[in-house]
């Protein structure tokens, strides 16, 4: 605890305990928050994070101990509470009538008013919007908004509703670089008006670069709270996984086979236009990793769609091993191995209402390997998910379990281990890391690393640009539904990729054509 | 609009509940006792309430539930009964539950069922002069299955194809196929000594054995309680029951590792409709042994309301539809010792269903027992509603 500044302490959690049935998500935590900063938690995932910003957001009430604000002893029974006393959350997964517009998501969670003035709510809105520099659609639909601009209008509809305090889980996650600057700007802003916040995240650069104040959590309990300043992120990855992690993974140059995957001249139609394909021709051998680099918007999930086969394509052929199969069902590509983790976890990798071993199979139900000639061999789906759990260090009491228990991360594990343990020929992976901590994060990249020394074909999407130069035999770069560049991992620069994701083609030192 | 709301920690205007010291919470994972408890806890419910219905009327309830129950299971006899006339409600509970597993919502069961019986009379009518009784009835239930399958299938075909609102389309079917049927009795089918719309009595060899002599308890009861069984394995433990559980929650994610959603959802048409299907057999064969328009007392629908009531579980499904079977029954009894009509059984019926569903509701929630230290200031409004 900070003995520093102790009045100016706004929230607490003291003694604060939260059990789930199998699991202590919070451990008598005891946390001081304090007034207009900015501190971050950090720690595996499953350690709990989640649940303690449910603690102080009313979602759950502490099994033992209490949460303060101002001094106080605040008890609160739901969300309401909290907002209520000053408090917003922007959760993991975002809570929004998705055909509803921006202005009536947000004045949605107002309460106690018979009749909603919208247009008085749209003067408000839009005075908040300017005062921290948010740009968004007041009108639009906000199913049509990409996630991270959802995500503006969950941190909107918190600070409409008033909060003094505004906690934030993983909103980098969904979030393109650019994103994240904003984001960071507005949070400093919003922090300099008083304003107190509470981030997760789990990229300790964003910790450092955002934070005045950060706290690591391990297995439920408080490890340290500490000033920014005065930690090393070498120092914070010990506290949150006991042992140094290092990201940049040693990755060997592999000599690439055969050509597992040849798309040319792809082109996909969207019904808005935004995010559609045009002329896409690229090829991965077997032995390799192709990257796909690219400002989140410009066509990555219309490419990763109709690799899969849920979009069909207008023009254009995908090859897999001389097979053209743009016209196959994503039932027979899976047949050819193509293996794939899409972006959107929740609602296109899992099942929530499955358990947790359930899903592990999921895509692979009728193969040999649980079972015979339709029938399902529930041993073999037990040890299966044994050793996923023994490998994937999935944090969850018992495979058994429905999988909606699972922490963000750890549902991302269940997708990453369900898919690599086919041995695909073509493995697609979108933002496979996304929201997962640094230990899992070391282990999901290694293991794609294994796959390509398997002899596996990859195709990594994914808006981490350390992660495409740590992995990536070649690195492509989409803008606007095209491919505006392609370059050897050993000829990559940031600034080359940065400008080819900022549209402008061409080599540097070169004319643009 | 005020659009802020006030920051300061409210007055103390704690609900009942939490005065008590007590508070809901979400629960993620529902256990099958918890099932257990809102089917039971619904009908004890549904059976409280009709009994102020009993009490008003200047009845004595006790009397009443004591007629019900001993119509209901008073004597072996009237416990065969009240099988008999949950046999149906089994077939048709299963046909709504293993539809509704997987979000396809057939409400076409009453039209499966007469098209299930007129598919096992269309058999008997062609070969049960031919066939000895251990193969006859086999193949009649197999007519009617095939029958309600293929009616069903229409409307499957048409949701898989064109995205048609598959409830619009069965509840439309359920109006083709009487007006089919009415025609088949008035003209080809009618039995030439009547003058009602009715066929002739069908001989033995297509009459289902009894399960127990002397009663009316047919063979049917067997197999439905089989037929539970079958849905309960199929869909635990096959892949194809994985698939229609899966279309059920997340067919996105389903349609992403290669569930062919249109490809299930035709057959889970089908086989819904080859389950109730079976209930127009079991009732034809084990019952009336003729075909005539009042066949069903709208089993098709009550088999909806005891999917729902038993949670879409097989188990569930035969121990509600056992308990309407009871009510059924009892309600004769109790109307002929009391003078209670009958139709009461229908008000407790309606209300085990709301309450079920309701109770569906309420289990997500546990309560837990917070600390009584009143000396925490409560804030504003909790959520009671
Ligand atoms: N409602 C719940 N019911 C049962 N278990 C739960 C529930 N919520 C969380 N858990 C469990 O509590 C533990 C902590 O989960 P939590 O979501 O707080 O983790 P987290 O630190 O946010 O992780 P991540 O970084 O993966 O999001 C996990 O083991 C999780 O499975
Ligand atoms: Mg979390």
């Amino acid at each position: 605890m900070n003995g520093s500044g102790a009045n100016s302490v706004l929230l607490r959690a003291s003694g604060v305990t939260k059990r789930f049935p199998g699991v202590v998500a919070n451990d008598d935590i005891t946390l001081e928050v304090q007034r207009a900063r900015v501190h971050c938690l950090l720690g595996e995932n499953g350690a709990g994070k989640s649940t303690l910003a449910d603690l102080f957001y009313g979602v759950h009430e502490p099994d033992e101990g209490v949460i303060e604000l101002r001094g106080e002893p605040i008890h609160m029974v739901s969300p309401r509470d909290a907002i209520a006393a000053g408090i917003g959350m922007v959760r993991q997964h975002f809570e929004l009538v998705t055909p509803m517009s921006v202005l009536e998501n947000v004045v949605i969670g107002t309460r106690g008013e018979a009749k909603v003035d919208l247009r008085t709510a749209r003067v408000r809105l839009g005075e908040l919007c300017d005062l921290y520099g948010v740009e968004v659609d007041l009108d639009t639909p906000v199913g049509d908004l990409a996630v991270g601009q959802q995500q503006w209008v969950e941190i909107l509809k918190a600070l409409y509703l008033g909060c003094e305090v505004l906690i934030l889980d993983e909103p980098t996650a969904v979030l393109t670089p650019e994103g994240i600057e904003r984001l960071f700007t507005t949070l400093r802003r919003m922090a300099s008006e008083g304003l107190t916040i509470v981030l997760i995240t789990h990229k300790l650069h964003e910790v450092m670069e955002i934070s005045d104040d950060v706290t690591v959590l391990r297995r439920g309990r408080v490890v340290r709270t500490s000033l920014t300043s005065e930690v090393t992120m070498a120092g914070l990855t010990r506290m949150m996984v006991g042992r140094d992690v290092d990201l940049d993974i040693d990755v060997a140059e592999a000599s690439r086979g055969d050509l597992v995957l040849d798309v040319s001249g792809l082109d996909v139609a969207t019904e808005s236009g935004r995010g559609s394909l045009k002329q896409v021709s690229l090829v991965v051998h077997e032995r390799e990793i192709l990257g796909i680099a690219g400002v989140s918007g410009n066509g990555q999930d219309a490419l990763f769609d109709v690799l899969v086969g849920m979009q069909p394509a207008a023009a254009g052929t995908i090859v897999v091993d001389g097979q053209d199969m743009a016209e196959l069902s994503p039932a027979a590509r899976l047949d050819l191995g193509v293996a794939s983790v899409p972006a959107d976890r929740i609602h296109q990798g899992l099942m929530m209402d499955f358990r947790i071993s359930e899903n592990l199979i999921l895509g692979r139900q009728r193969s040999d390997r649980f079972g015979r000639r339709g029938w399902l061999n529930q041993n073999d789906i037990a040890r299966f998910a044994d050793d996923s759990f023994a490998n994937y260090d999935i944090a969850a009491p018992s495979p058994t379990h429905v999988t909606r228990v699972l922490s963000g991360g750890n549902l991302q594990k269940i997708v990453m281990a369900r898919e690599l343990a086919g041995q695909p020929r073509l493995l697609i992976v979108h933002q496979p890391t996304r929201g997962l901590d640094i230990g899992a994060t070391e282990y999901v990249r290694r293991r794609l690393v294994e796959e390509r020394d398997r002899g596996a074909a990859i195709l990594l999407i994914s808006e981490d640009l350390d992660e495409l130069l740590n992995l990536s035999s070649r690195i492509a770069v989409m803008f606007d539904g095209r491919i505006v560049g392609e370059v050897d991992r050993r000829d990559a620069t940031i600034d080359r990729i940065g400008m080819w994701m900022a549209g402008v083609s061409g080599t540097p030192g070169e004319a643009p054509p | 609009m005020s659009a802020g709301i006030s920051n300061a920690p409210g007055t103390s205007s704690g609900s009942l509940l939490r005065r008590a010291g007590w508070r809901l919470e979400r629960r993620l994972e529902v256990k099958p006792w918890h099932e257990v408890v809102t089917l039971v806890g619904a009908f004890i419910i549904g059976l409280a309430i009709c009994s102020i219905l009993i009490a008003a009327s200047d009845k004595s309830v006790v009397d009443s539930y004591r007629a019900l129950f001993d119509g209901a299971f008073g004597s072996r006899r009237a416990i065969y009964e009240t099988l008999v006339q949950a046999t149906p409600l089994i077939f048709t509970g299963l046909a709504a539950a293993f539809a509704f597993r997987a979000k396809v919502w057939n409400i076409g069961g009453e039209g499966q069922f007469f098209a299930g019986a007129m598919g096992a009379y269309f058999v008997s009518d062609l070969w049960s002069g031919v066939l000895p009784r251990g193969v006859m009835v086999p193949v009649l239930f197999i007519g009617a299955a095939a029958a309600g399958a293929l009616w069903a299938s229409i409307a499957g075909v048409l949701k898989a194809r064109y995205d048609t609102n598959e409830i619009i389309t069965t509840v439309m079917l359920n109006f083709i196929i009487l007006l089919i049927l009415s025609y088949l009795l008035g003209d080809l089918w009618r039995s030439p000594d009547t003058f009602y719309f009715q066929t002739v009595t069908l001989p033995e060899s297509t009459h289902l054995p009894l399960m127990i002599g002397g009663s009316r308890l047919h063979w049917g009861f067997g197999i439905a309680a089989a037929m539970a069984v079958v849905v309960y394995v199929v869909l635990r433990r096959t892949a194809l029951g994985y698939e229609v559980r899966g279309v059920g929650i997340n067919r996105t994610a389903g349609s992403y590792k290669g569930i062919s959603v249109p490809r299930v959802t035709v057959l889970v048409m089908a086989i819904s409709g080859a389950l109730a299907g079976l209930a127009g057999a079991a009732e034809l064969a084990g019952v009336h042994h003729r075909l005539q328009l009042d066949i069903s007392n709208n089993f098709g629908f009550v088999g909806i309301i005891i999917a729902l009531i038993g949670r879409l579980h097989p188990a569930g499904v035969v121990v509600s539809a056992i308990a309407f079977g009871a009510l059924v029954n009892g309600a004769v009894t109790m109307q002929i010792q009391t003078g209670i009509p009958a139709a009461l059984v229908d008000v407790i019926q309606g209300l085990s269903l709301i309450f079920v569903l309701t109770g569906a509701v309420a289990v997500r929630y546990r309560l837990q027992r917070t600390r009584t230290d009143e000396s925490l200031p409560a804030l504003a409004d909790p959520t009671d509603e």
